[in-house]
């Protein structure tokens, strides 16, 4: 077919579809995937896995988050509730229950994403069908509810104390499998693959769903509502199915992170500081673009993981001076300022910031 | 059915239903519950409305305000501290002079945590008025950081809240014991309502806010400055804000820098309920949350948050807009 015949939305794709395996964005995320792959070879302590793999885990449930904020435009101060009924059912299963087998612990994701796609739905049919505004309100005091719902149910959730449990099989810390290329396979390492690969699925469902034709509805939702009413959108159920869709991926999420510490409680997995953990990624990586999760998620996993050492210099550097322990200690004021300086100067994020550096510079 | 009877119909169902655990307690049990219950709603009116009035009016959605209920609450428990230590009104030698230093306590915290409130509004959210996005990810920024300065200055540690001698222990009447606390925050509270129901409905200022809300554009062309009328708004609910801390902490006799955090999201409900930027909302709003949470912990006490939930859903989908319209 010749191009001119073609209508915009068409030739767009098309354009977008010639260059999709050689331009330098897709070299780029193929470096970044092939680090993900081979970081158990280049770094063998564990402490760098695990950051590695948080970052991981928290890239999926930034991008999940960035499909309601910056694709849909709509404000959930609770998406965290899913992540932490991903872990918890997974901790459920296989720690209360003890049903340690592959089977339950498939079942386990299923019943998850199953609740959570349910309770998403009701939350955001009774809450988005007003203002906007209430589902940010709605989703926080339903958060807050099941924070503390899981630390009073002991007889479920095992209260404060969470509960920590043991894998099935291959997945299991005492099996060994052997060395390869210097580095024995242990059920860490198997789990790291396994989330690794679960994660990319993840990953690729989001894209498609953000440039699926619901996906473009939901942009046109989010740049311009009233307009997206005009040509006849329900625009709310579509918000519905949006936050449906990232609150099943969370869950996912959360069971990946229950699977690589072997343990859930209230405060790691479904807490409000977690949730402004997802926030501020979301910020310093860029909303509406889905990879600046990952930027976001290293930033912050990274900063955290040497905070405590750059403490103790500060300690060492400064001895008796008691306020400026005190200061030291509150990185989370940091966070705060640096939060609300993002917010100001750089609304778009690394990645955001990025792309329209690059777009740019294609023009002229 | 006549309107007159449609008019109160849901009134009397309301109450009904208030009525009801009186079934299940008994008659003395329930006074005192629902006296602690009512307390609790004056409580969390304070607080909701500090909130609602920033929503209402400046259509803000003050992620910040439970970061300012926790300064008000260490700065109500510093500043009675220290003119404790001066002049020892706090002991029990007079009903009078406890109440004196309670409510200089209270003042004190509201005028500063209105200050924090002015210089926050005039930062950081001036900016952003208008979208809503923005003004949620700059208030939970300075939510943090207010939070961690708490944290900065008071230490991260629980604090033991003093609490005036005469404000404690309770009365005995014909069998029925009421604690003295809650009846003086019923009336504070009740106090405050009114003040702020007359401020808004009887005087200009309160005229030219709520046209503010409506019409901005016309209430300037009027030849008022409406920003400034904004600030206003916002240092009066810090303020309202800082005076709920105050009398929360010497309600629950603690204070620790994550409280505002908690009750927060009680407000946000409270003030969902009530319809966001409604005075009386809040009032309403905030005792039906107060007084159901007090019956069910008594009867069952585990499901006492959940009621809370409930009555926030049935709101939602019978009324999605809250109980009161705006700006009454």
């Amino acid at each position: 077919m010749r191009k001119e015949a073609l209508n915009p939305v068409q030739r767009f794709h098309l354009e977008e579809r010639e260059i999709r395996f050689r331009n330098a964005s897709f070299l780029l995320r193929m470096l970044l995937l092939a680090f993900f792959v081979f970081t158990p070879f280049l770094f063998r302590s564990f402490e760098v896995l695990d950051v590695v793999l948080k970052i991981i885990i928290f890239s999926a449930l930034v991008a999940s988050y960035d499909v309601i904020l910056g694709y849909t435009g709509i404000v959930s101060l609770g998406h965290v509730l899913y992540f932490g009924i991903g872990s918890y059912l997974v901790g459920i299963f296989m720690g209360r229950l003890g049903w340690t087998t592959y089977g339950h612990l498939a079942l386990a994701f299923l019943v998850a994403i199953v609740i959570s796609g349910v309770l998403s739905v009701l939350i955001g049919l009774f809450s988005l069908r007003i203002r906007a505004i209430f589902f940010a309100m709605v989703t926080l005091a339903f958060m807050e509810f099941t924070f503390i719902l899981s630390s009073q149910l002991r007889s479920i959730t095992g209260g404060e104390d969470g509960i920590s449990f043991k894998l099935p099989g291959i997945l299991a810390i005492d099996f060994s499998y052997g060395k390869f290329l210097g580095v024995e396979f242990t059920g860490r390492l198997i789990s790291y693959y396994l989330i690794l690969i679960l994660s990319l699925i993840l990953f690729l469902l989001m894209l498609r769903f953000v440039h699926s034709p619901v996906g473009r509805v939901l942009q046109s939702i989010r740049d311009n509502e009233q307009r997206s009413i005009a040509l006849g959108y329900r625009t709310y159920l579509f918000q519905v199915i949006a936050s449906s869709f990232a609150s099943c991926v969370a869950a996912v999420a959360g069971g990946c992170f229950a699977i690589w510490v072997r343990y859930v409680s209230p405060d790691s997995s479904l807490s409000v500081p977690i949730m402004l953990d997802v926030l501020l990624m979301v910020i310093v990586g860029g909303m509406g673009t889905l990879y600046g999760g990952i930027f976001g998620a290293a930033f912050l996993t990274i900063t955290r993981a040497f905070l405590p050492k750059l403490q103790v210099l500060i300690a060492s550097l400064l001895p008796g001076v008691p306020f400026a322990i005190r200061l030291s200690e509150r990185w989370l004021f940091y966070f705060g300022l640096l939060f609300i300086i993002i917010v100001y100067f750089f609304p778009k994020g690394i990645v955001g910031t990025a792309q329209e550096i690059l777009s740019r510079r294609k023009v002229e | 059915m006549n309107s007159a009877e449609r008019k109160w119909l849901p009134k009397l169902i309301v109450l009904a239903i208030f009525l009801s655990p009186i079934l299940f307690i008994h008659p003395k049990t329930y006074i005192t519950l629902t006296i602690s219950g009512l307390a609790m709603g004056m409580l969390l009116f304070l607080v909701s409305s500090g909130f609602s009035l920033i929503f209402g009016f400046l259509s803000v959605l003050n992620l910040a305000h439970g970061a300012l209920f926790t300064w008000g609450a260490y700065i109500g428990f510093t500043s009675f501290t220290l003119i404790n230590k001066w002049t020892g009104w706090g002991g029990p030698d007079s009903i009078f002079s406890n109440i004196v230093i309670f409510l200089l306590a209270l003042i004190i915290a509201g005028l500063l945590v209105s200050l924090l409130g002015i210089i926050t509004e005039r930062l950081v959210i001036r900016p952003v008025y208008g979208s809503h996005l923005f003004q949620i990810f700059i208030t939970v920024g300075a939510m943090i950081v207010m939070e961690e300065l708490v944290r900065i200055v008071w230490g991260p540690n629980d604090e033991v809240m003093p609490v005036p001698m005469n404000f404690m222990g309770s009365w005995d009447l014909f069998d029925v014991v009421v604690s003295k606390y809650p009846l003086i925050a019923i009336v504070i509270g009740l106090i405050i309502y009114f003040t702020i129901y007359m401020i808004l409905r009887k005087t200009k200022l309160g005229t030219i806010v709520r046209a503010g809300v409506e019409n901005p554009e016309m209430v300037q062309v009027m030849g008022h400055n409406i920003y400034r009328y904004f600030t206003g708004v916002f240092a009066a609910g810090s303020a309202l804000a800082a005076i709920g801390g105050g009398m929360w902490a010497t309600f629950v006799k603690s204070i620790h820098p994550a409280m505002g955090g908690e009750v927060i999201v009680f407000a946000l409900i409270v003030a969902i309920i009530g319809g966001l930027g409604s005075m009386t909302g809040s009032v309403v709003g905030a005792l039906m949350v107060g007084l159901s949470y007090n019956y069910v912990a008594y009867l069952v006490p585990k499901a006492a948050l959940g009621i809370t939930m409930l009555l926030l859903v049935v709101i939602l989908s019978i009324r999605p807009t809250g109980l009161f319209p705006e700006g009454t």
